[in-house]
């Protein structure tokens, strides 16, 4: 119990929960805008596959990770926009089409790091950039809470600050709105003169960007290296986080905590010699769990209403 | 009919606000929604367009709202022609429209959605204060008392109109057009609504009022365009016409009627429907206080304007939805909760009025059609298998006996005409021998030779023994075929008449376009 509580009070606990946290919260974000607009990311772990890929790519020949950054931003926002073209254009299914940018983007990754490492498993040969963490000087040399809220990656805190900006632009913003009415009924939009492919579109790019920015995390801050099929379903977990998180900002965030902790626990406790097939299973089963909650309370609520 | 054309000429001085001029619609599948419709509005006025459903008033008002674009003619507003479905037309030239079903965001909030799509902005930001300042004064100016920041799907439904009208006038509206706008009101809203209407007028708003509510549009209009199949029927100012003579333009001219042989009806009926009401989302299928009985051997016709409550009745009765209150009863079993399975198992057979969503399913075969819904018949199947020659030998049986025009039976149902697949499904439905037939809108849509075919049919199924409920639009069909009619109107039985004689379409009219009620 002892050791338990040790793990609870470090502060490394705390990073790794940020840590953990962070490629889920952009992911999550991600597909909260989409869905609102009434197009939901599926494709989102292949477009953070996508982005972990070509960030390192394009950070290892530019020497800038920056610049890595830029382009996984720019891959994850064609993919989006791919992704509108298809479901908007011509015609194709949202689902199907999200599976399919999935399935694309785990063999075109491989390929992509064999043609550029002669390496199918790990990107290890290349010299690629890792995004810089923070020290918020004044903050960082407070006792005690120093430590916590000082040092993390740039990413970190840019996905923390995501939270209230992505709430910002749905509540108060004519684009946000717009959003919002779409993705509840695209025919009323319209006729106020709104283009729903065109939000629609605008939706899936931003999606894909910061789908983009949550593979450059895995592979540019998490680790400093691309594996194939690193993302590990956290497309798929992140869906589930935005489930959670009834499509706001701030519910995104906290169900991201939740998740987190999970998995922080299913890492750390390891340690305690708990079975590790047992641990690992945690953030799986807790999403499972609550929206089963949710759901089963939800449809209580209908049931006295009528 | 009468001077229809002169009448927006003949007002001296300004042009008049919307004019029609000689506009055609045809449709990409053949059908003829419009035909050289001409008229126009003066402005200020309140102008009440009637018809009966399909004869054209959406259509024109789509047009109008810039939503399709006509195959012939133009729309004039202020005497310029206007090229009309281009993008956000009707907000650049200030025409408004209140929909049948409201075009709200129900998760908005009332500002929200009067704002939407034109929203003002400070910086990246919406304006609140400015959308909020908006939506009050707006709110004054008409009377249209609202809160701003409710969530929109969270008010009742004479609320969210007020919020539909106000997001109608929100962008320099100049003509408002309201889509039978009482359909989902109380008579006290319906009074209040009528009053805000009027007050519209006087702050210079157009308005065009589209109903099929005779006694509302006497109160509330001052003259009126009756659209018939596509074409205006007739005009007039309401002051300068009797009621009868509007409900001649409606309908038409009275048909000859060759009606059926009278049958007495004896012995005990076979459905009973007594003190049922159906509470549900749309309120074109709620229905109050229906008492019915359908005798075996006897038709009953349902006759009222599309919208009644006819298809609640008809859920009813085909297991399809349950009654709030009252009781339903099929040969003496209470048959309130039944499903489609034991109405069925009753003897119950449906001709639906959709026969592509209902009837059939349009992409599967002759064959797989006309089997639908015989799983577990020992002619058809053995084990889990179906026996497949002795389905081709029914089903060409079918074919033949219901004259069903078509290729090969393993042909998809789509590849049919209209009336070949009404035939078939009439064939598939009363090859059960039924004691209970729902014919829904039996013969809209289809030639002639097939519909009296059908008729032949539906009466010889009625002289087996078979208690028939007739829901129709058309009321020679009625007229031609019932024992009995029955009129509905806002959910209600309105009259219950005897099909002798004299009664005529002219007859029926009053109650089925509410003027009348028969205690």
């Amino acid at each position: 119990m002892t050791g338990l509580l040790n793990i609870v009070a470090d502060p490394a606990t705390f990073a790794t929960v940020l840590r953990v946290m962070t490629p889920l919260l952009i992911a999550a974000l991600g597909i909260l805008i989409s869905d609102r607009a009434g197009v939901f990311n599926l494709g989102m772990e292949g477009m953070m596959l996508t982005g972990a890929l070509v960030g390192v790519l394009v950070s290892a020949w530019t020497g800038s990770a920056w610049l890595g950054l830029l382009a996984a931003v720019v891959a994850g926002g064609l993919m989006g926009a791919l992704m509108a073209f298809a479901v908007n254009t011509l015609g194709a299914n949202l689902i199907i089409t999200g599976i399919a940018l999935n399935l694309a983007a785990s063999s075109g990754t491989t390929l992509g790091l064999f043609f550029a490492t002669g390496d199918k498993g790990m990107s290890g040969a290349l010299k690629s950039g890792v995004m810089p963490s923070i020290d918020l000087a004044v903050l960082g040399s407070i006792p005690v809470i120093g430590p916590f809220v000082s040092g993390h990656n740039v990413l970190t805190y840019g996905a923390l600050l995501a939270v209230p900006l992505v709430s910002l632009m749905m509540a108060r913003t004519a684009f946000g709105l717009r959003i919002r009415a779409v993705g509840v009924d695209p025919k009323a939009a319209a006729t106020v003169g709104i283009s729903v492919k065109l939000i629609q579109l605008k939706a899936l790019i931003l999606s894909g960007v910061l789908g983009g920015m949550a593979g450059a995390y895995l592979s540019m801050g998490y680790v400093s290296w691309f594996a194939q099929d690193m993302t590990a379903g956290r497309g798929f977990i992140a869906i589930a986080i935005e489930v959670m998180g009834m499509g706001t900002a701030w519910g995104t965030l906290a169900a991201t905590v939740v998740i987190a902790i999970a998995e922080t626990l299913a890492i750390t406790m390891q340690t305690l010699g708990l079975p590790n097939e047992l641990m690992q299973m945690i953030p799986y089963v807790v999403p499972i769990v609550i929206l089963t909650i949710w759901t089963a309370r939800g449809r209580a609520k209908r049931a006295a209403l009528k | 009919m009468t001077d229809r054309r002169d009448d927006g000429e003949r007002a001296a001085g300004p042009a008049p606000v919307v004019a029609f001029d000689h506009i055609s619609k045809t449709y990409a599948n053949g059908t003829v929604a419009l035909r050289d419709v001409s008229f126009s509005i003066p402005a200020r006025t309140i102008h009440a367009i009637c018809g009966e459903n399909g004869a054209g008033k959406s259509t024109l008002m789509k047009i109008l709202f810039g939503l399709e674009g006509p195959t012939a003619g133009q729309v004039l507003l202020d005497g310029q022609p206007v090229s009309t479905a281009t993008r956000d037309f009707a907000g650049r030239h200030g025409i408004g429209m209140v929909h049948q079903h409201f075009s709200l965001i129900p998760t908005l909030s009332v500002t929200e959605n009067i704002i939407l799509g034109h929203e003002p902005k400070k910086g990246v930001l919406i304006d609140r204060a400015a959308a909020r300042a908006k939506v009050e004064a707006l709110s004054q100016r008409y009377g249209l008392a609202v809160d701003p920041d409710a969530i929109t799907g969270r008010l009742p439904v004479a609320a969210q109109q007020k919020v539909e009208i106000l997001k109608a006038l929100s962008r320099d509206t100049r003509v408002l057009i309201l889509d039978e706008p009482t359909a989902v009101l109380s008579p006290p809203e319906i009074n209040e609504l009528f009053s805000r209407l009027r007050d519209l007028r006087d702050h210079g708003i157009t308005i065009l009022f589209i109903s099929h509510k005779l006694n509302e549009v006497r109160s509330l209009a001052e003259s009126v365009t009756v659209l018939r199949a596509g074409q205006v029927a007739g005009a007039a100012r309401l002051a300068d016409v009797p009621d009868n003579m509007i409900m001649q333009m409606v309908m038409g001219r009275p048909v000859e009627i060759t009606r059926r042989e009278p049958r007495q009806v004896t012995g005990e009926p076979l459905l009973v429907m007594s003190g049922v009401s159906l509470a549900s989302r749309d309120p074109a299928d709620r229905l109050r206080d229906i008492d019915l009985v359908i005798h075996p051997g006897e038709i009953v016709g349902v006759a009222g304007v599309d919208g009644s409550g006819q298809r609640g009745l008809v859920s009813l009765v085909t297991g399809a939805a349950r009654p709030g209150a009252g009781s339903i009863s099929f040969d003496g079993e209470d048959m309130a909760a039944a499903s489609t399975e034991r109405w069925r198992a009753r003897g119950m057979a449906h001709l639906p009025s959709d026969r592509f969503t209902q009837g059939g399913v349009p992409a599967l075969t002759l064959i797989e059609n006309a089997i639908a819904g015989t799983d577990g018949d020992r002619r058809f199947q053995r084990g889990p298998f179906l026996r497949g020659g002795a389905i081709s030998e029914a089903v060409a049986g079918m074919v033949e006996d219901y004259s069903v025009r078509a290729l090969s039976i393993g042909e998809r149902l789509d590849s049919l005409s209209g009336g070949n697949v009404q035939k078939l499904i009439a064939a598939r439905e009363l090859a059960t021998e039924p004691r209970f037939l729902i014919a829904d809108q039996p013969t809209r849509g289809i030639d002639v030779a097939a519909a009296a075919f059908i008729h032949k049919r539906i009466v010889d199924a009625a002289e087996r023994g078979a208690a028939v409920l007739l829901v129709t639009a058309d009321l020679d069909e009625l007229l031609r075929l019932s024992d009995r009619v029955v009129v509905m109107f806002g959910g209600q039985i309105t009259a219950v008449l005897a099909n002798e004689a004299h009664l005529t379409p002219e007859r029926l009219g009053p109650f089925m376009l509410g003027l009348e009620d028969m205690p």
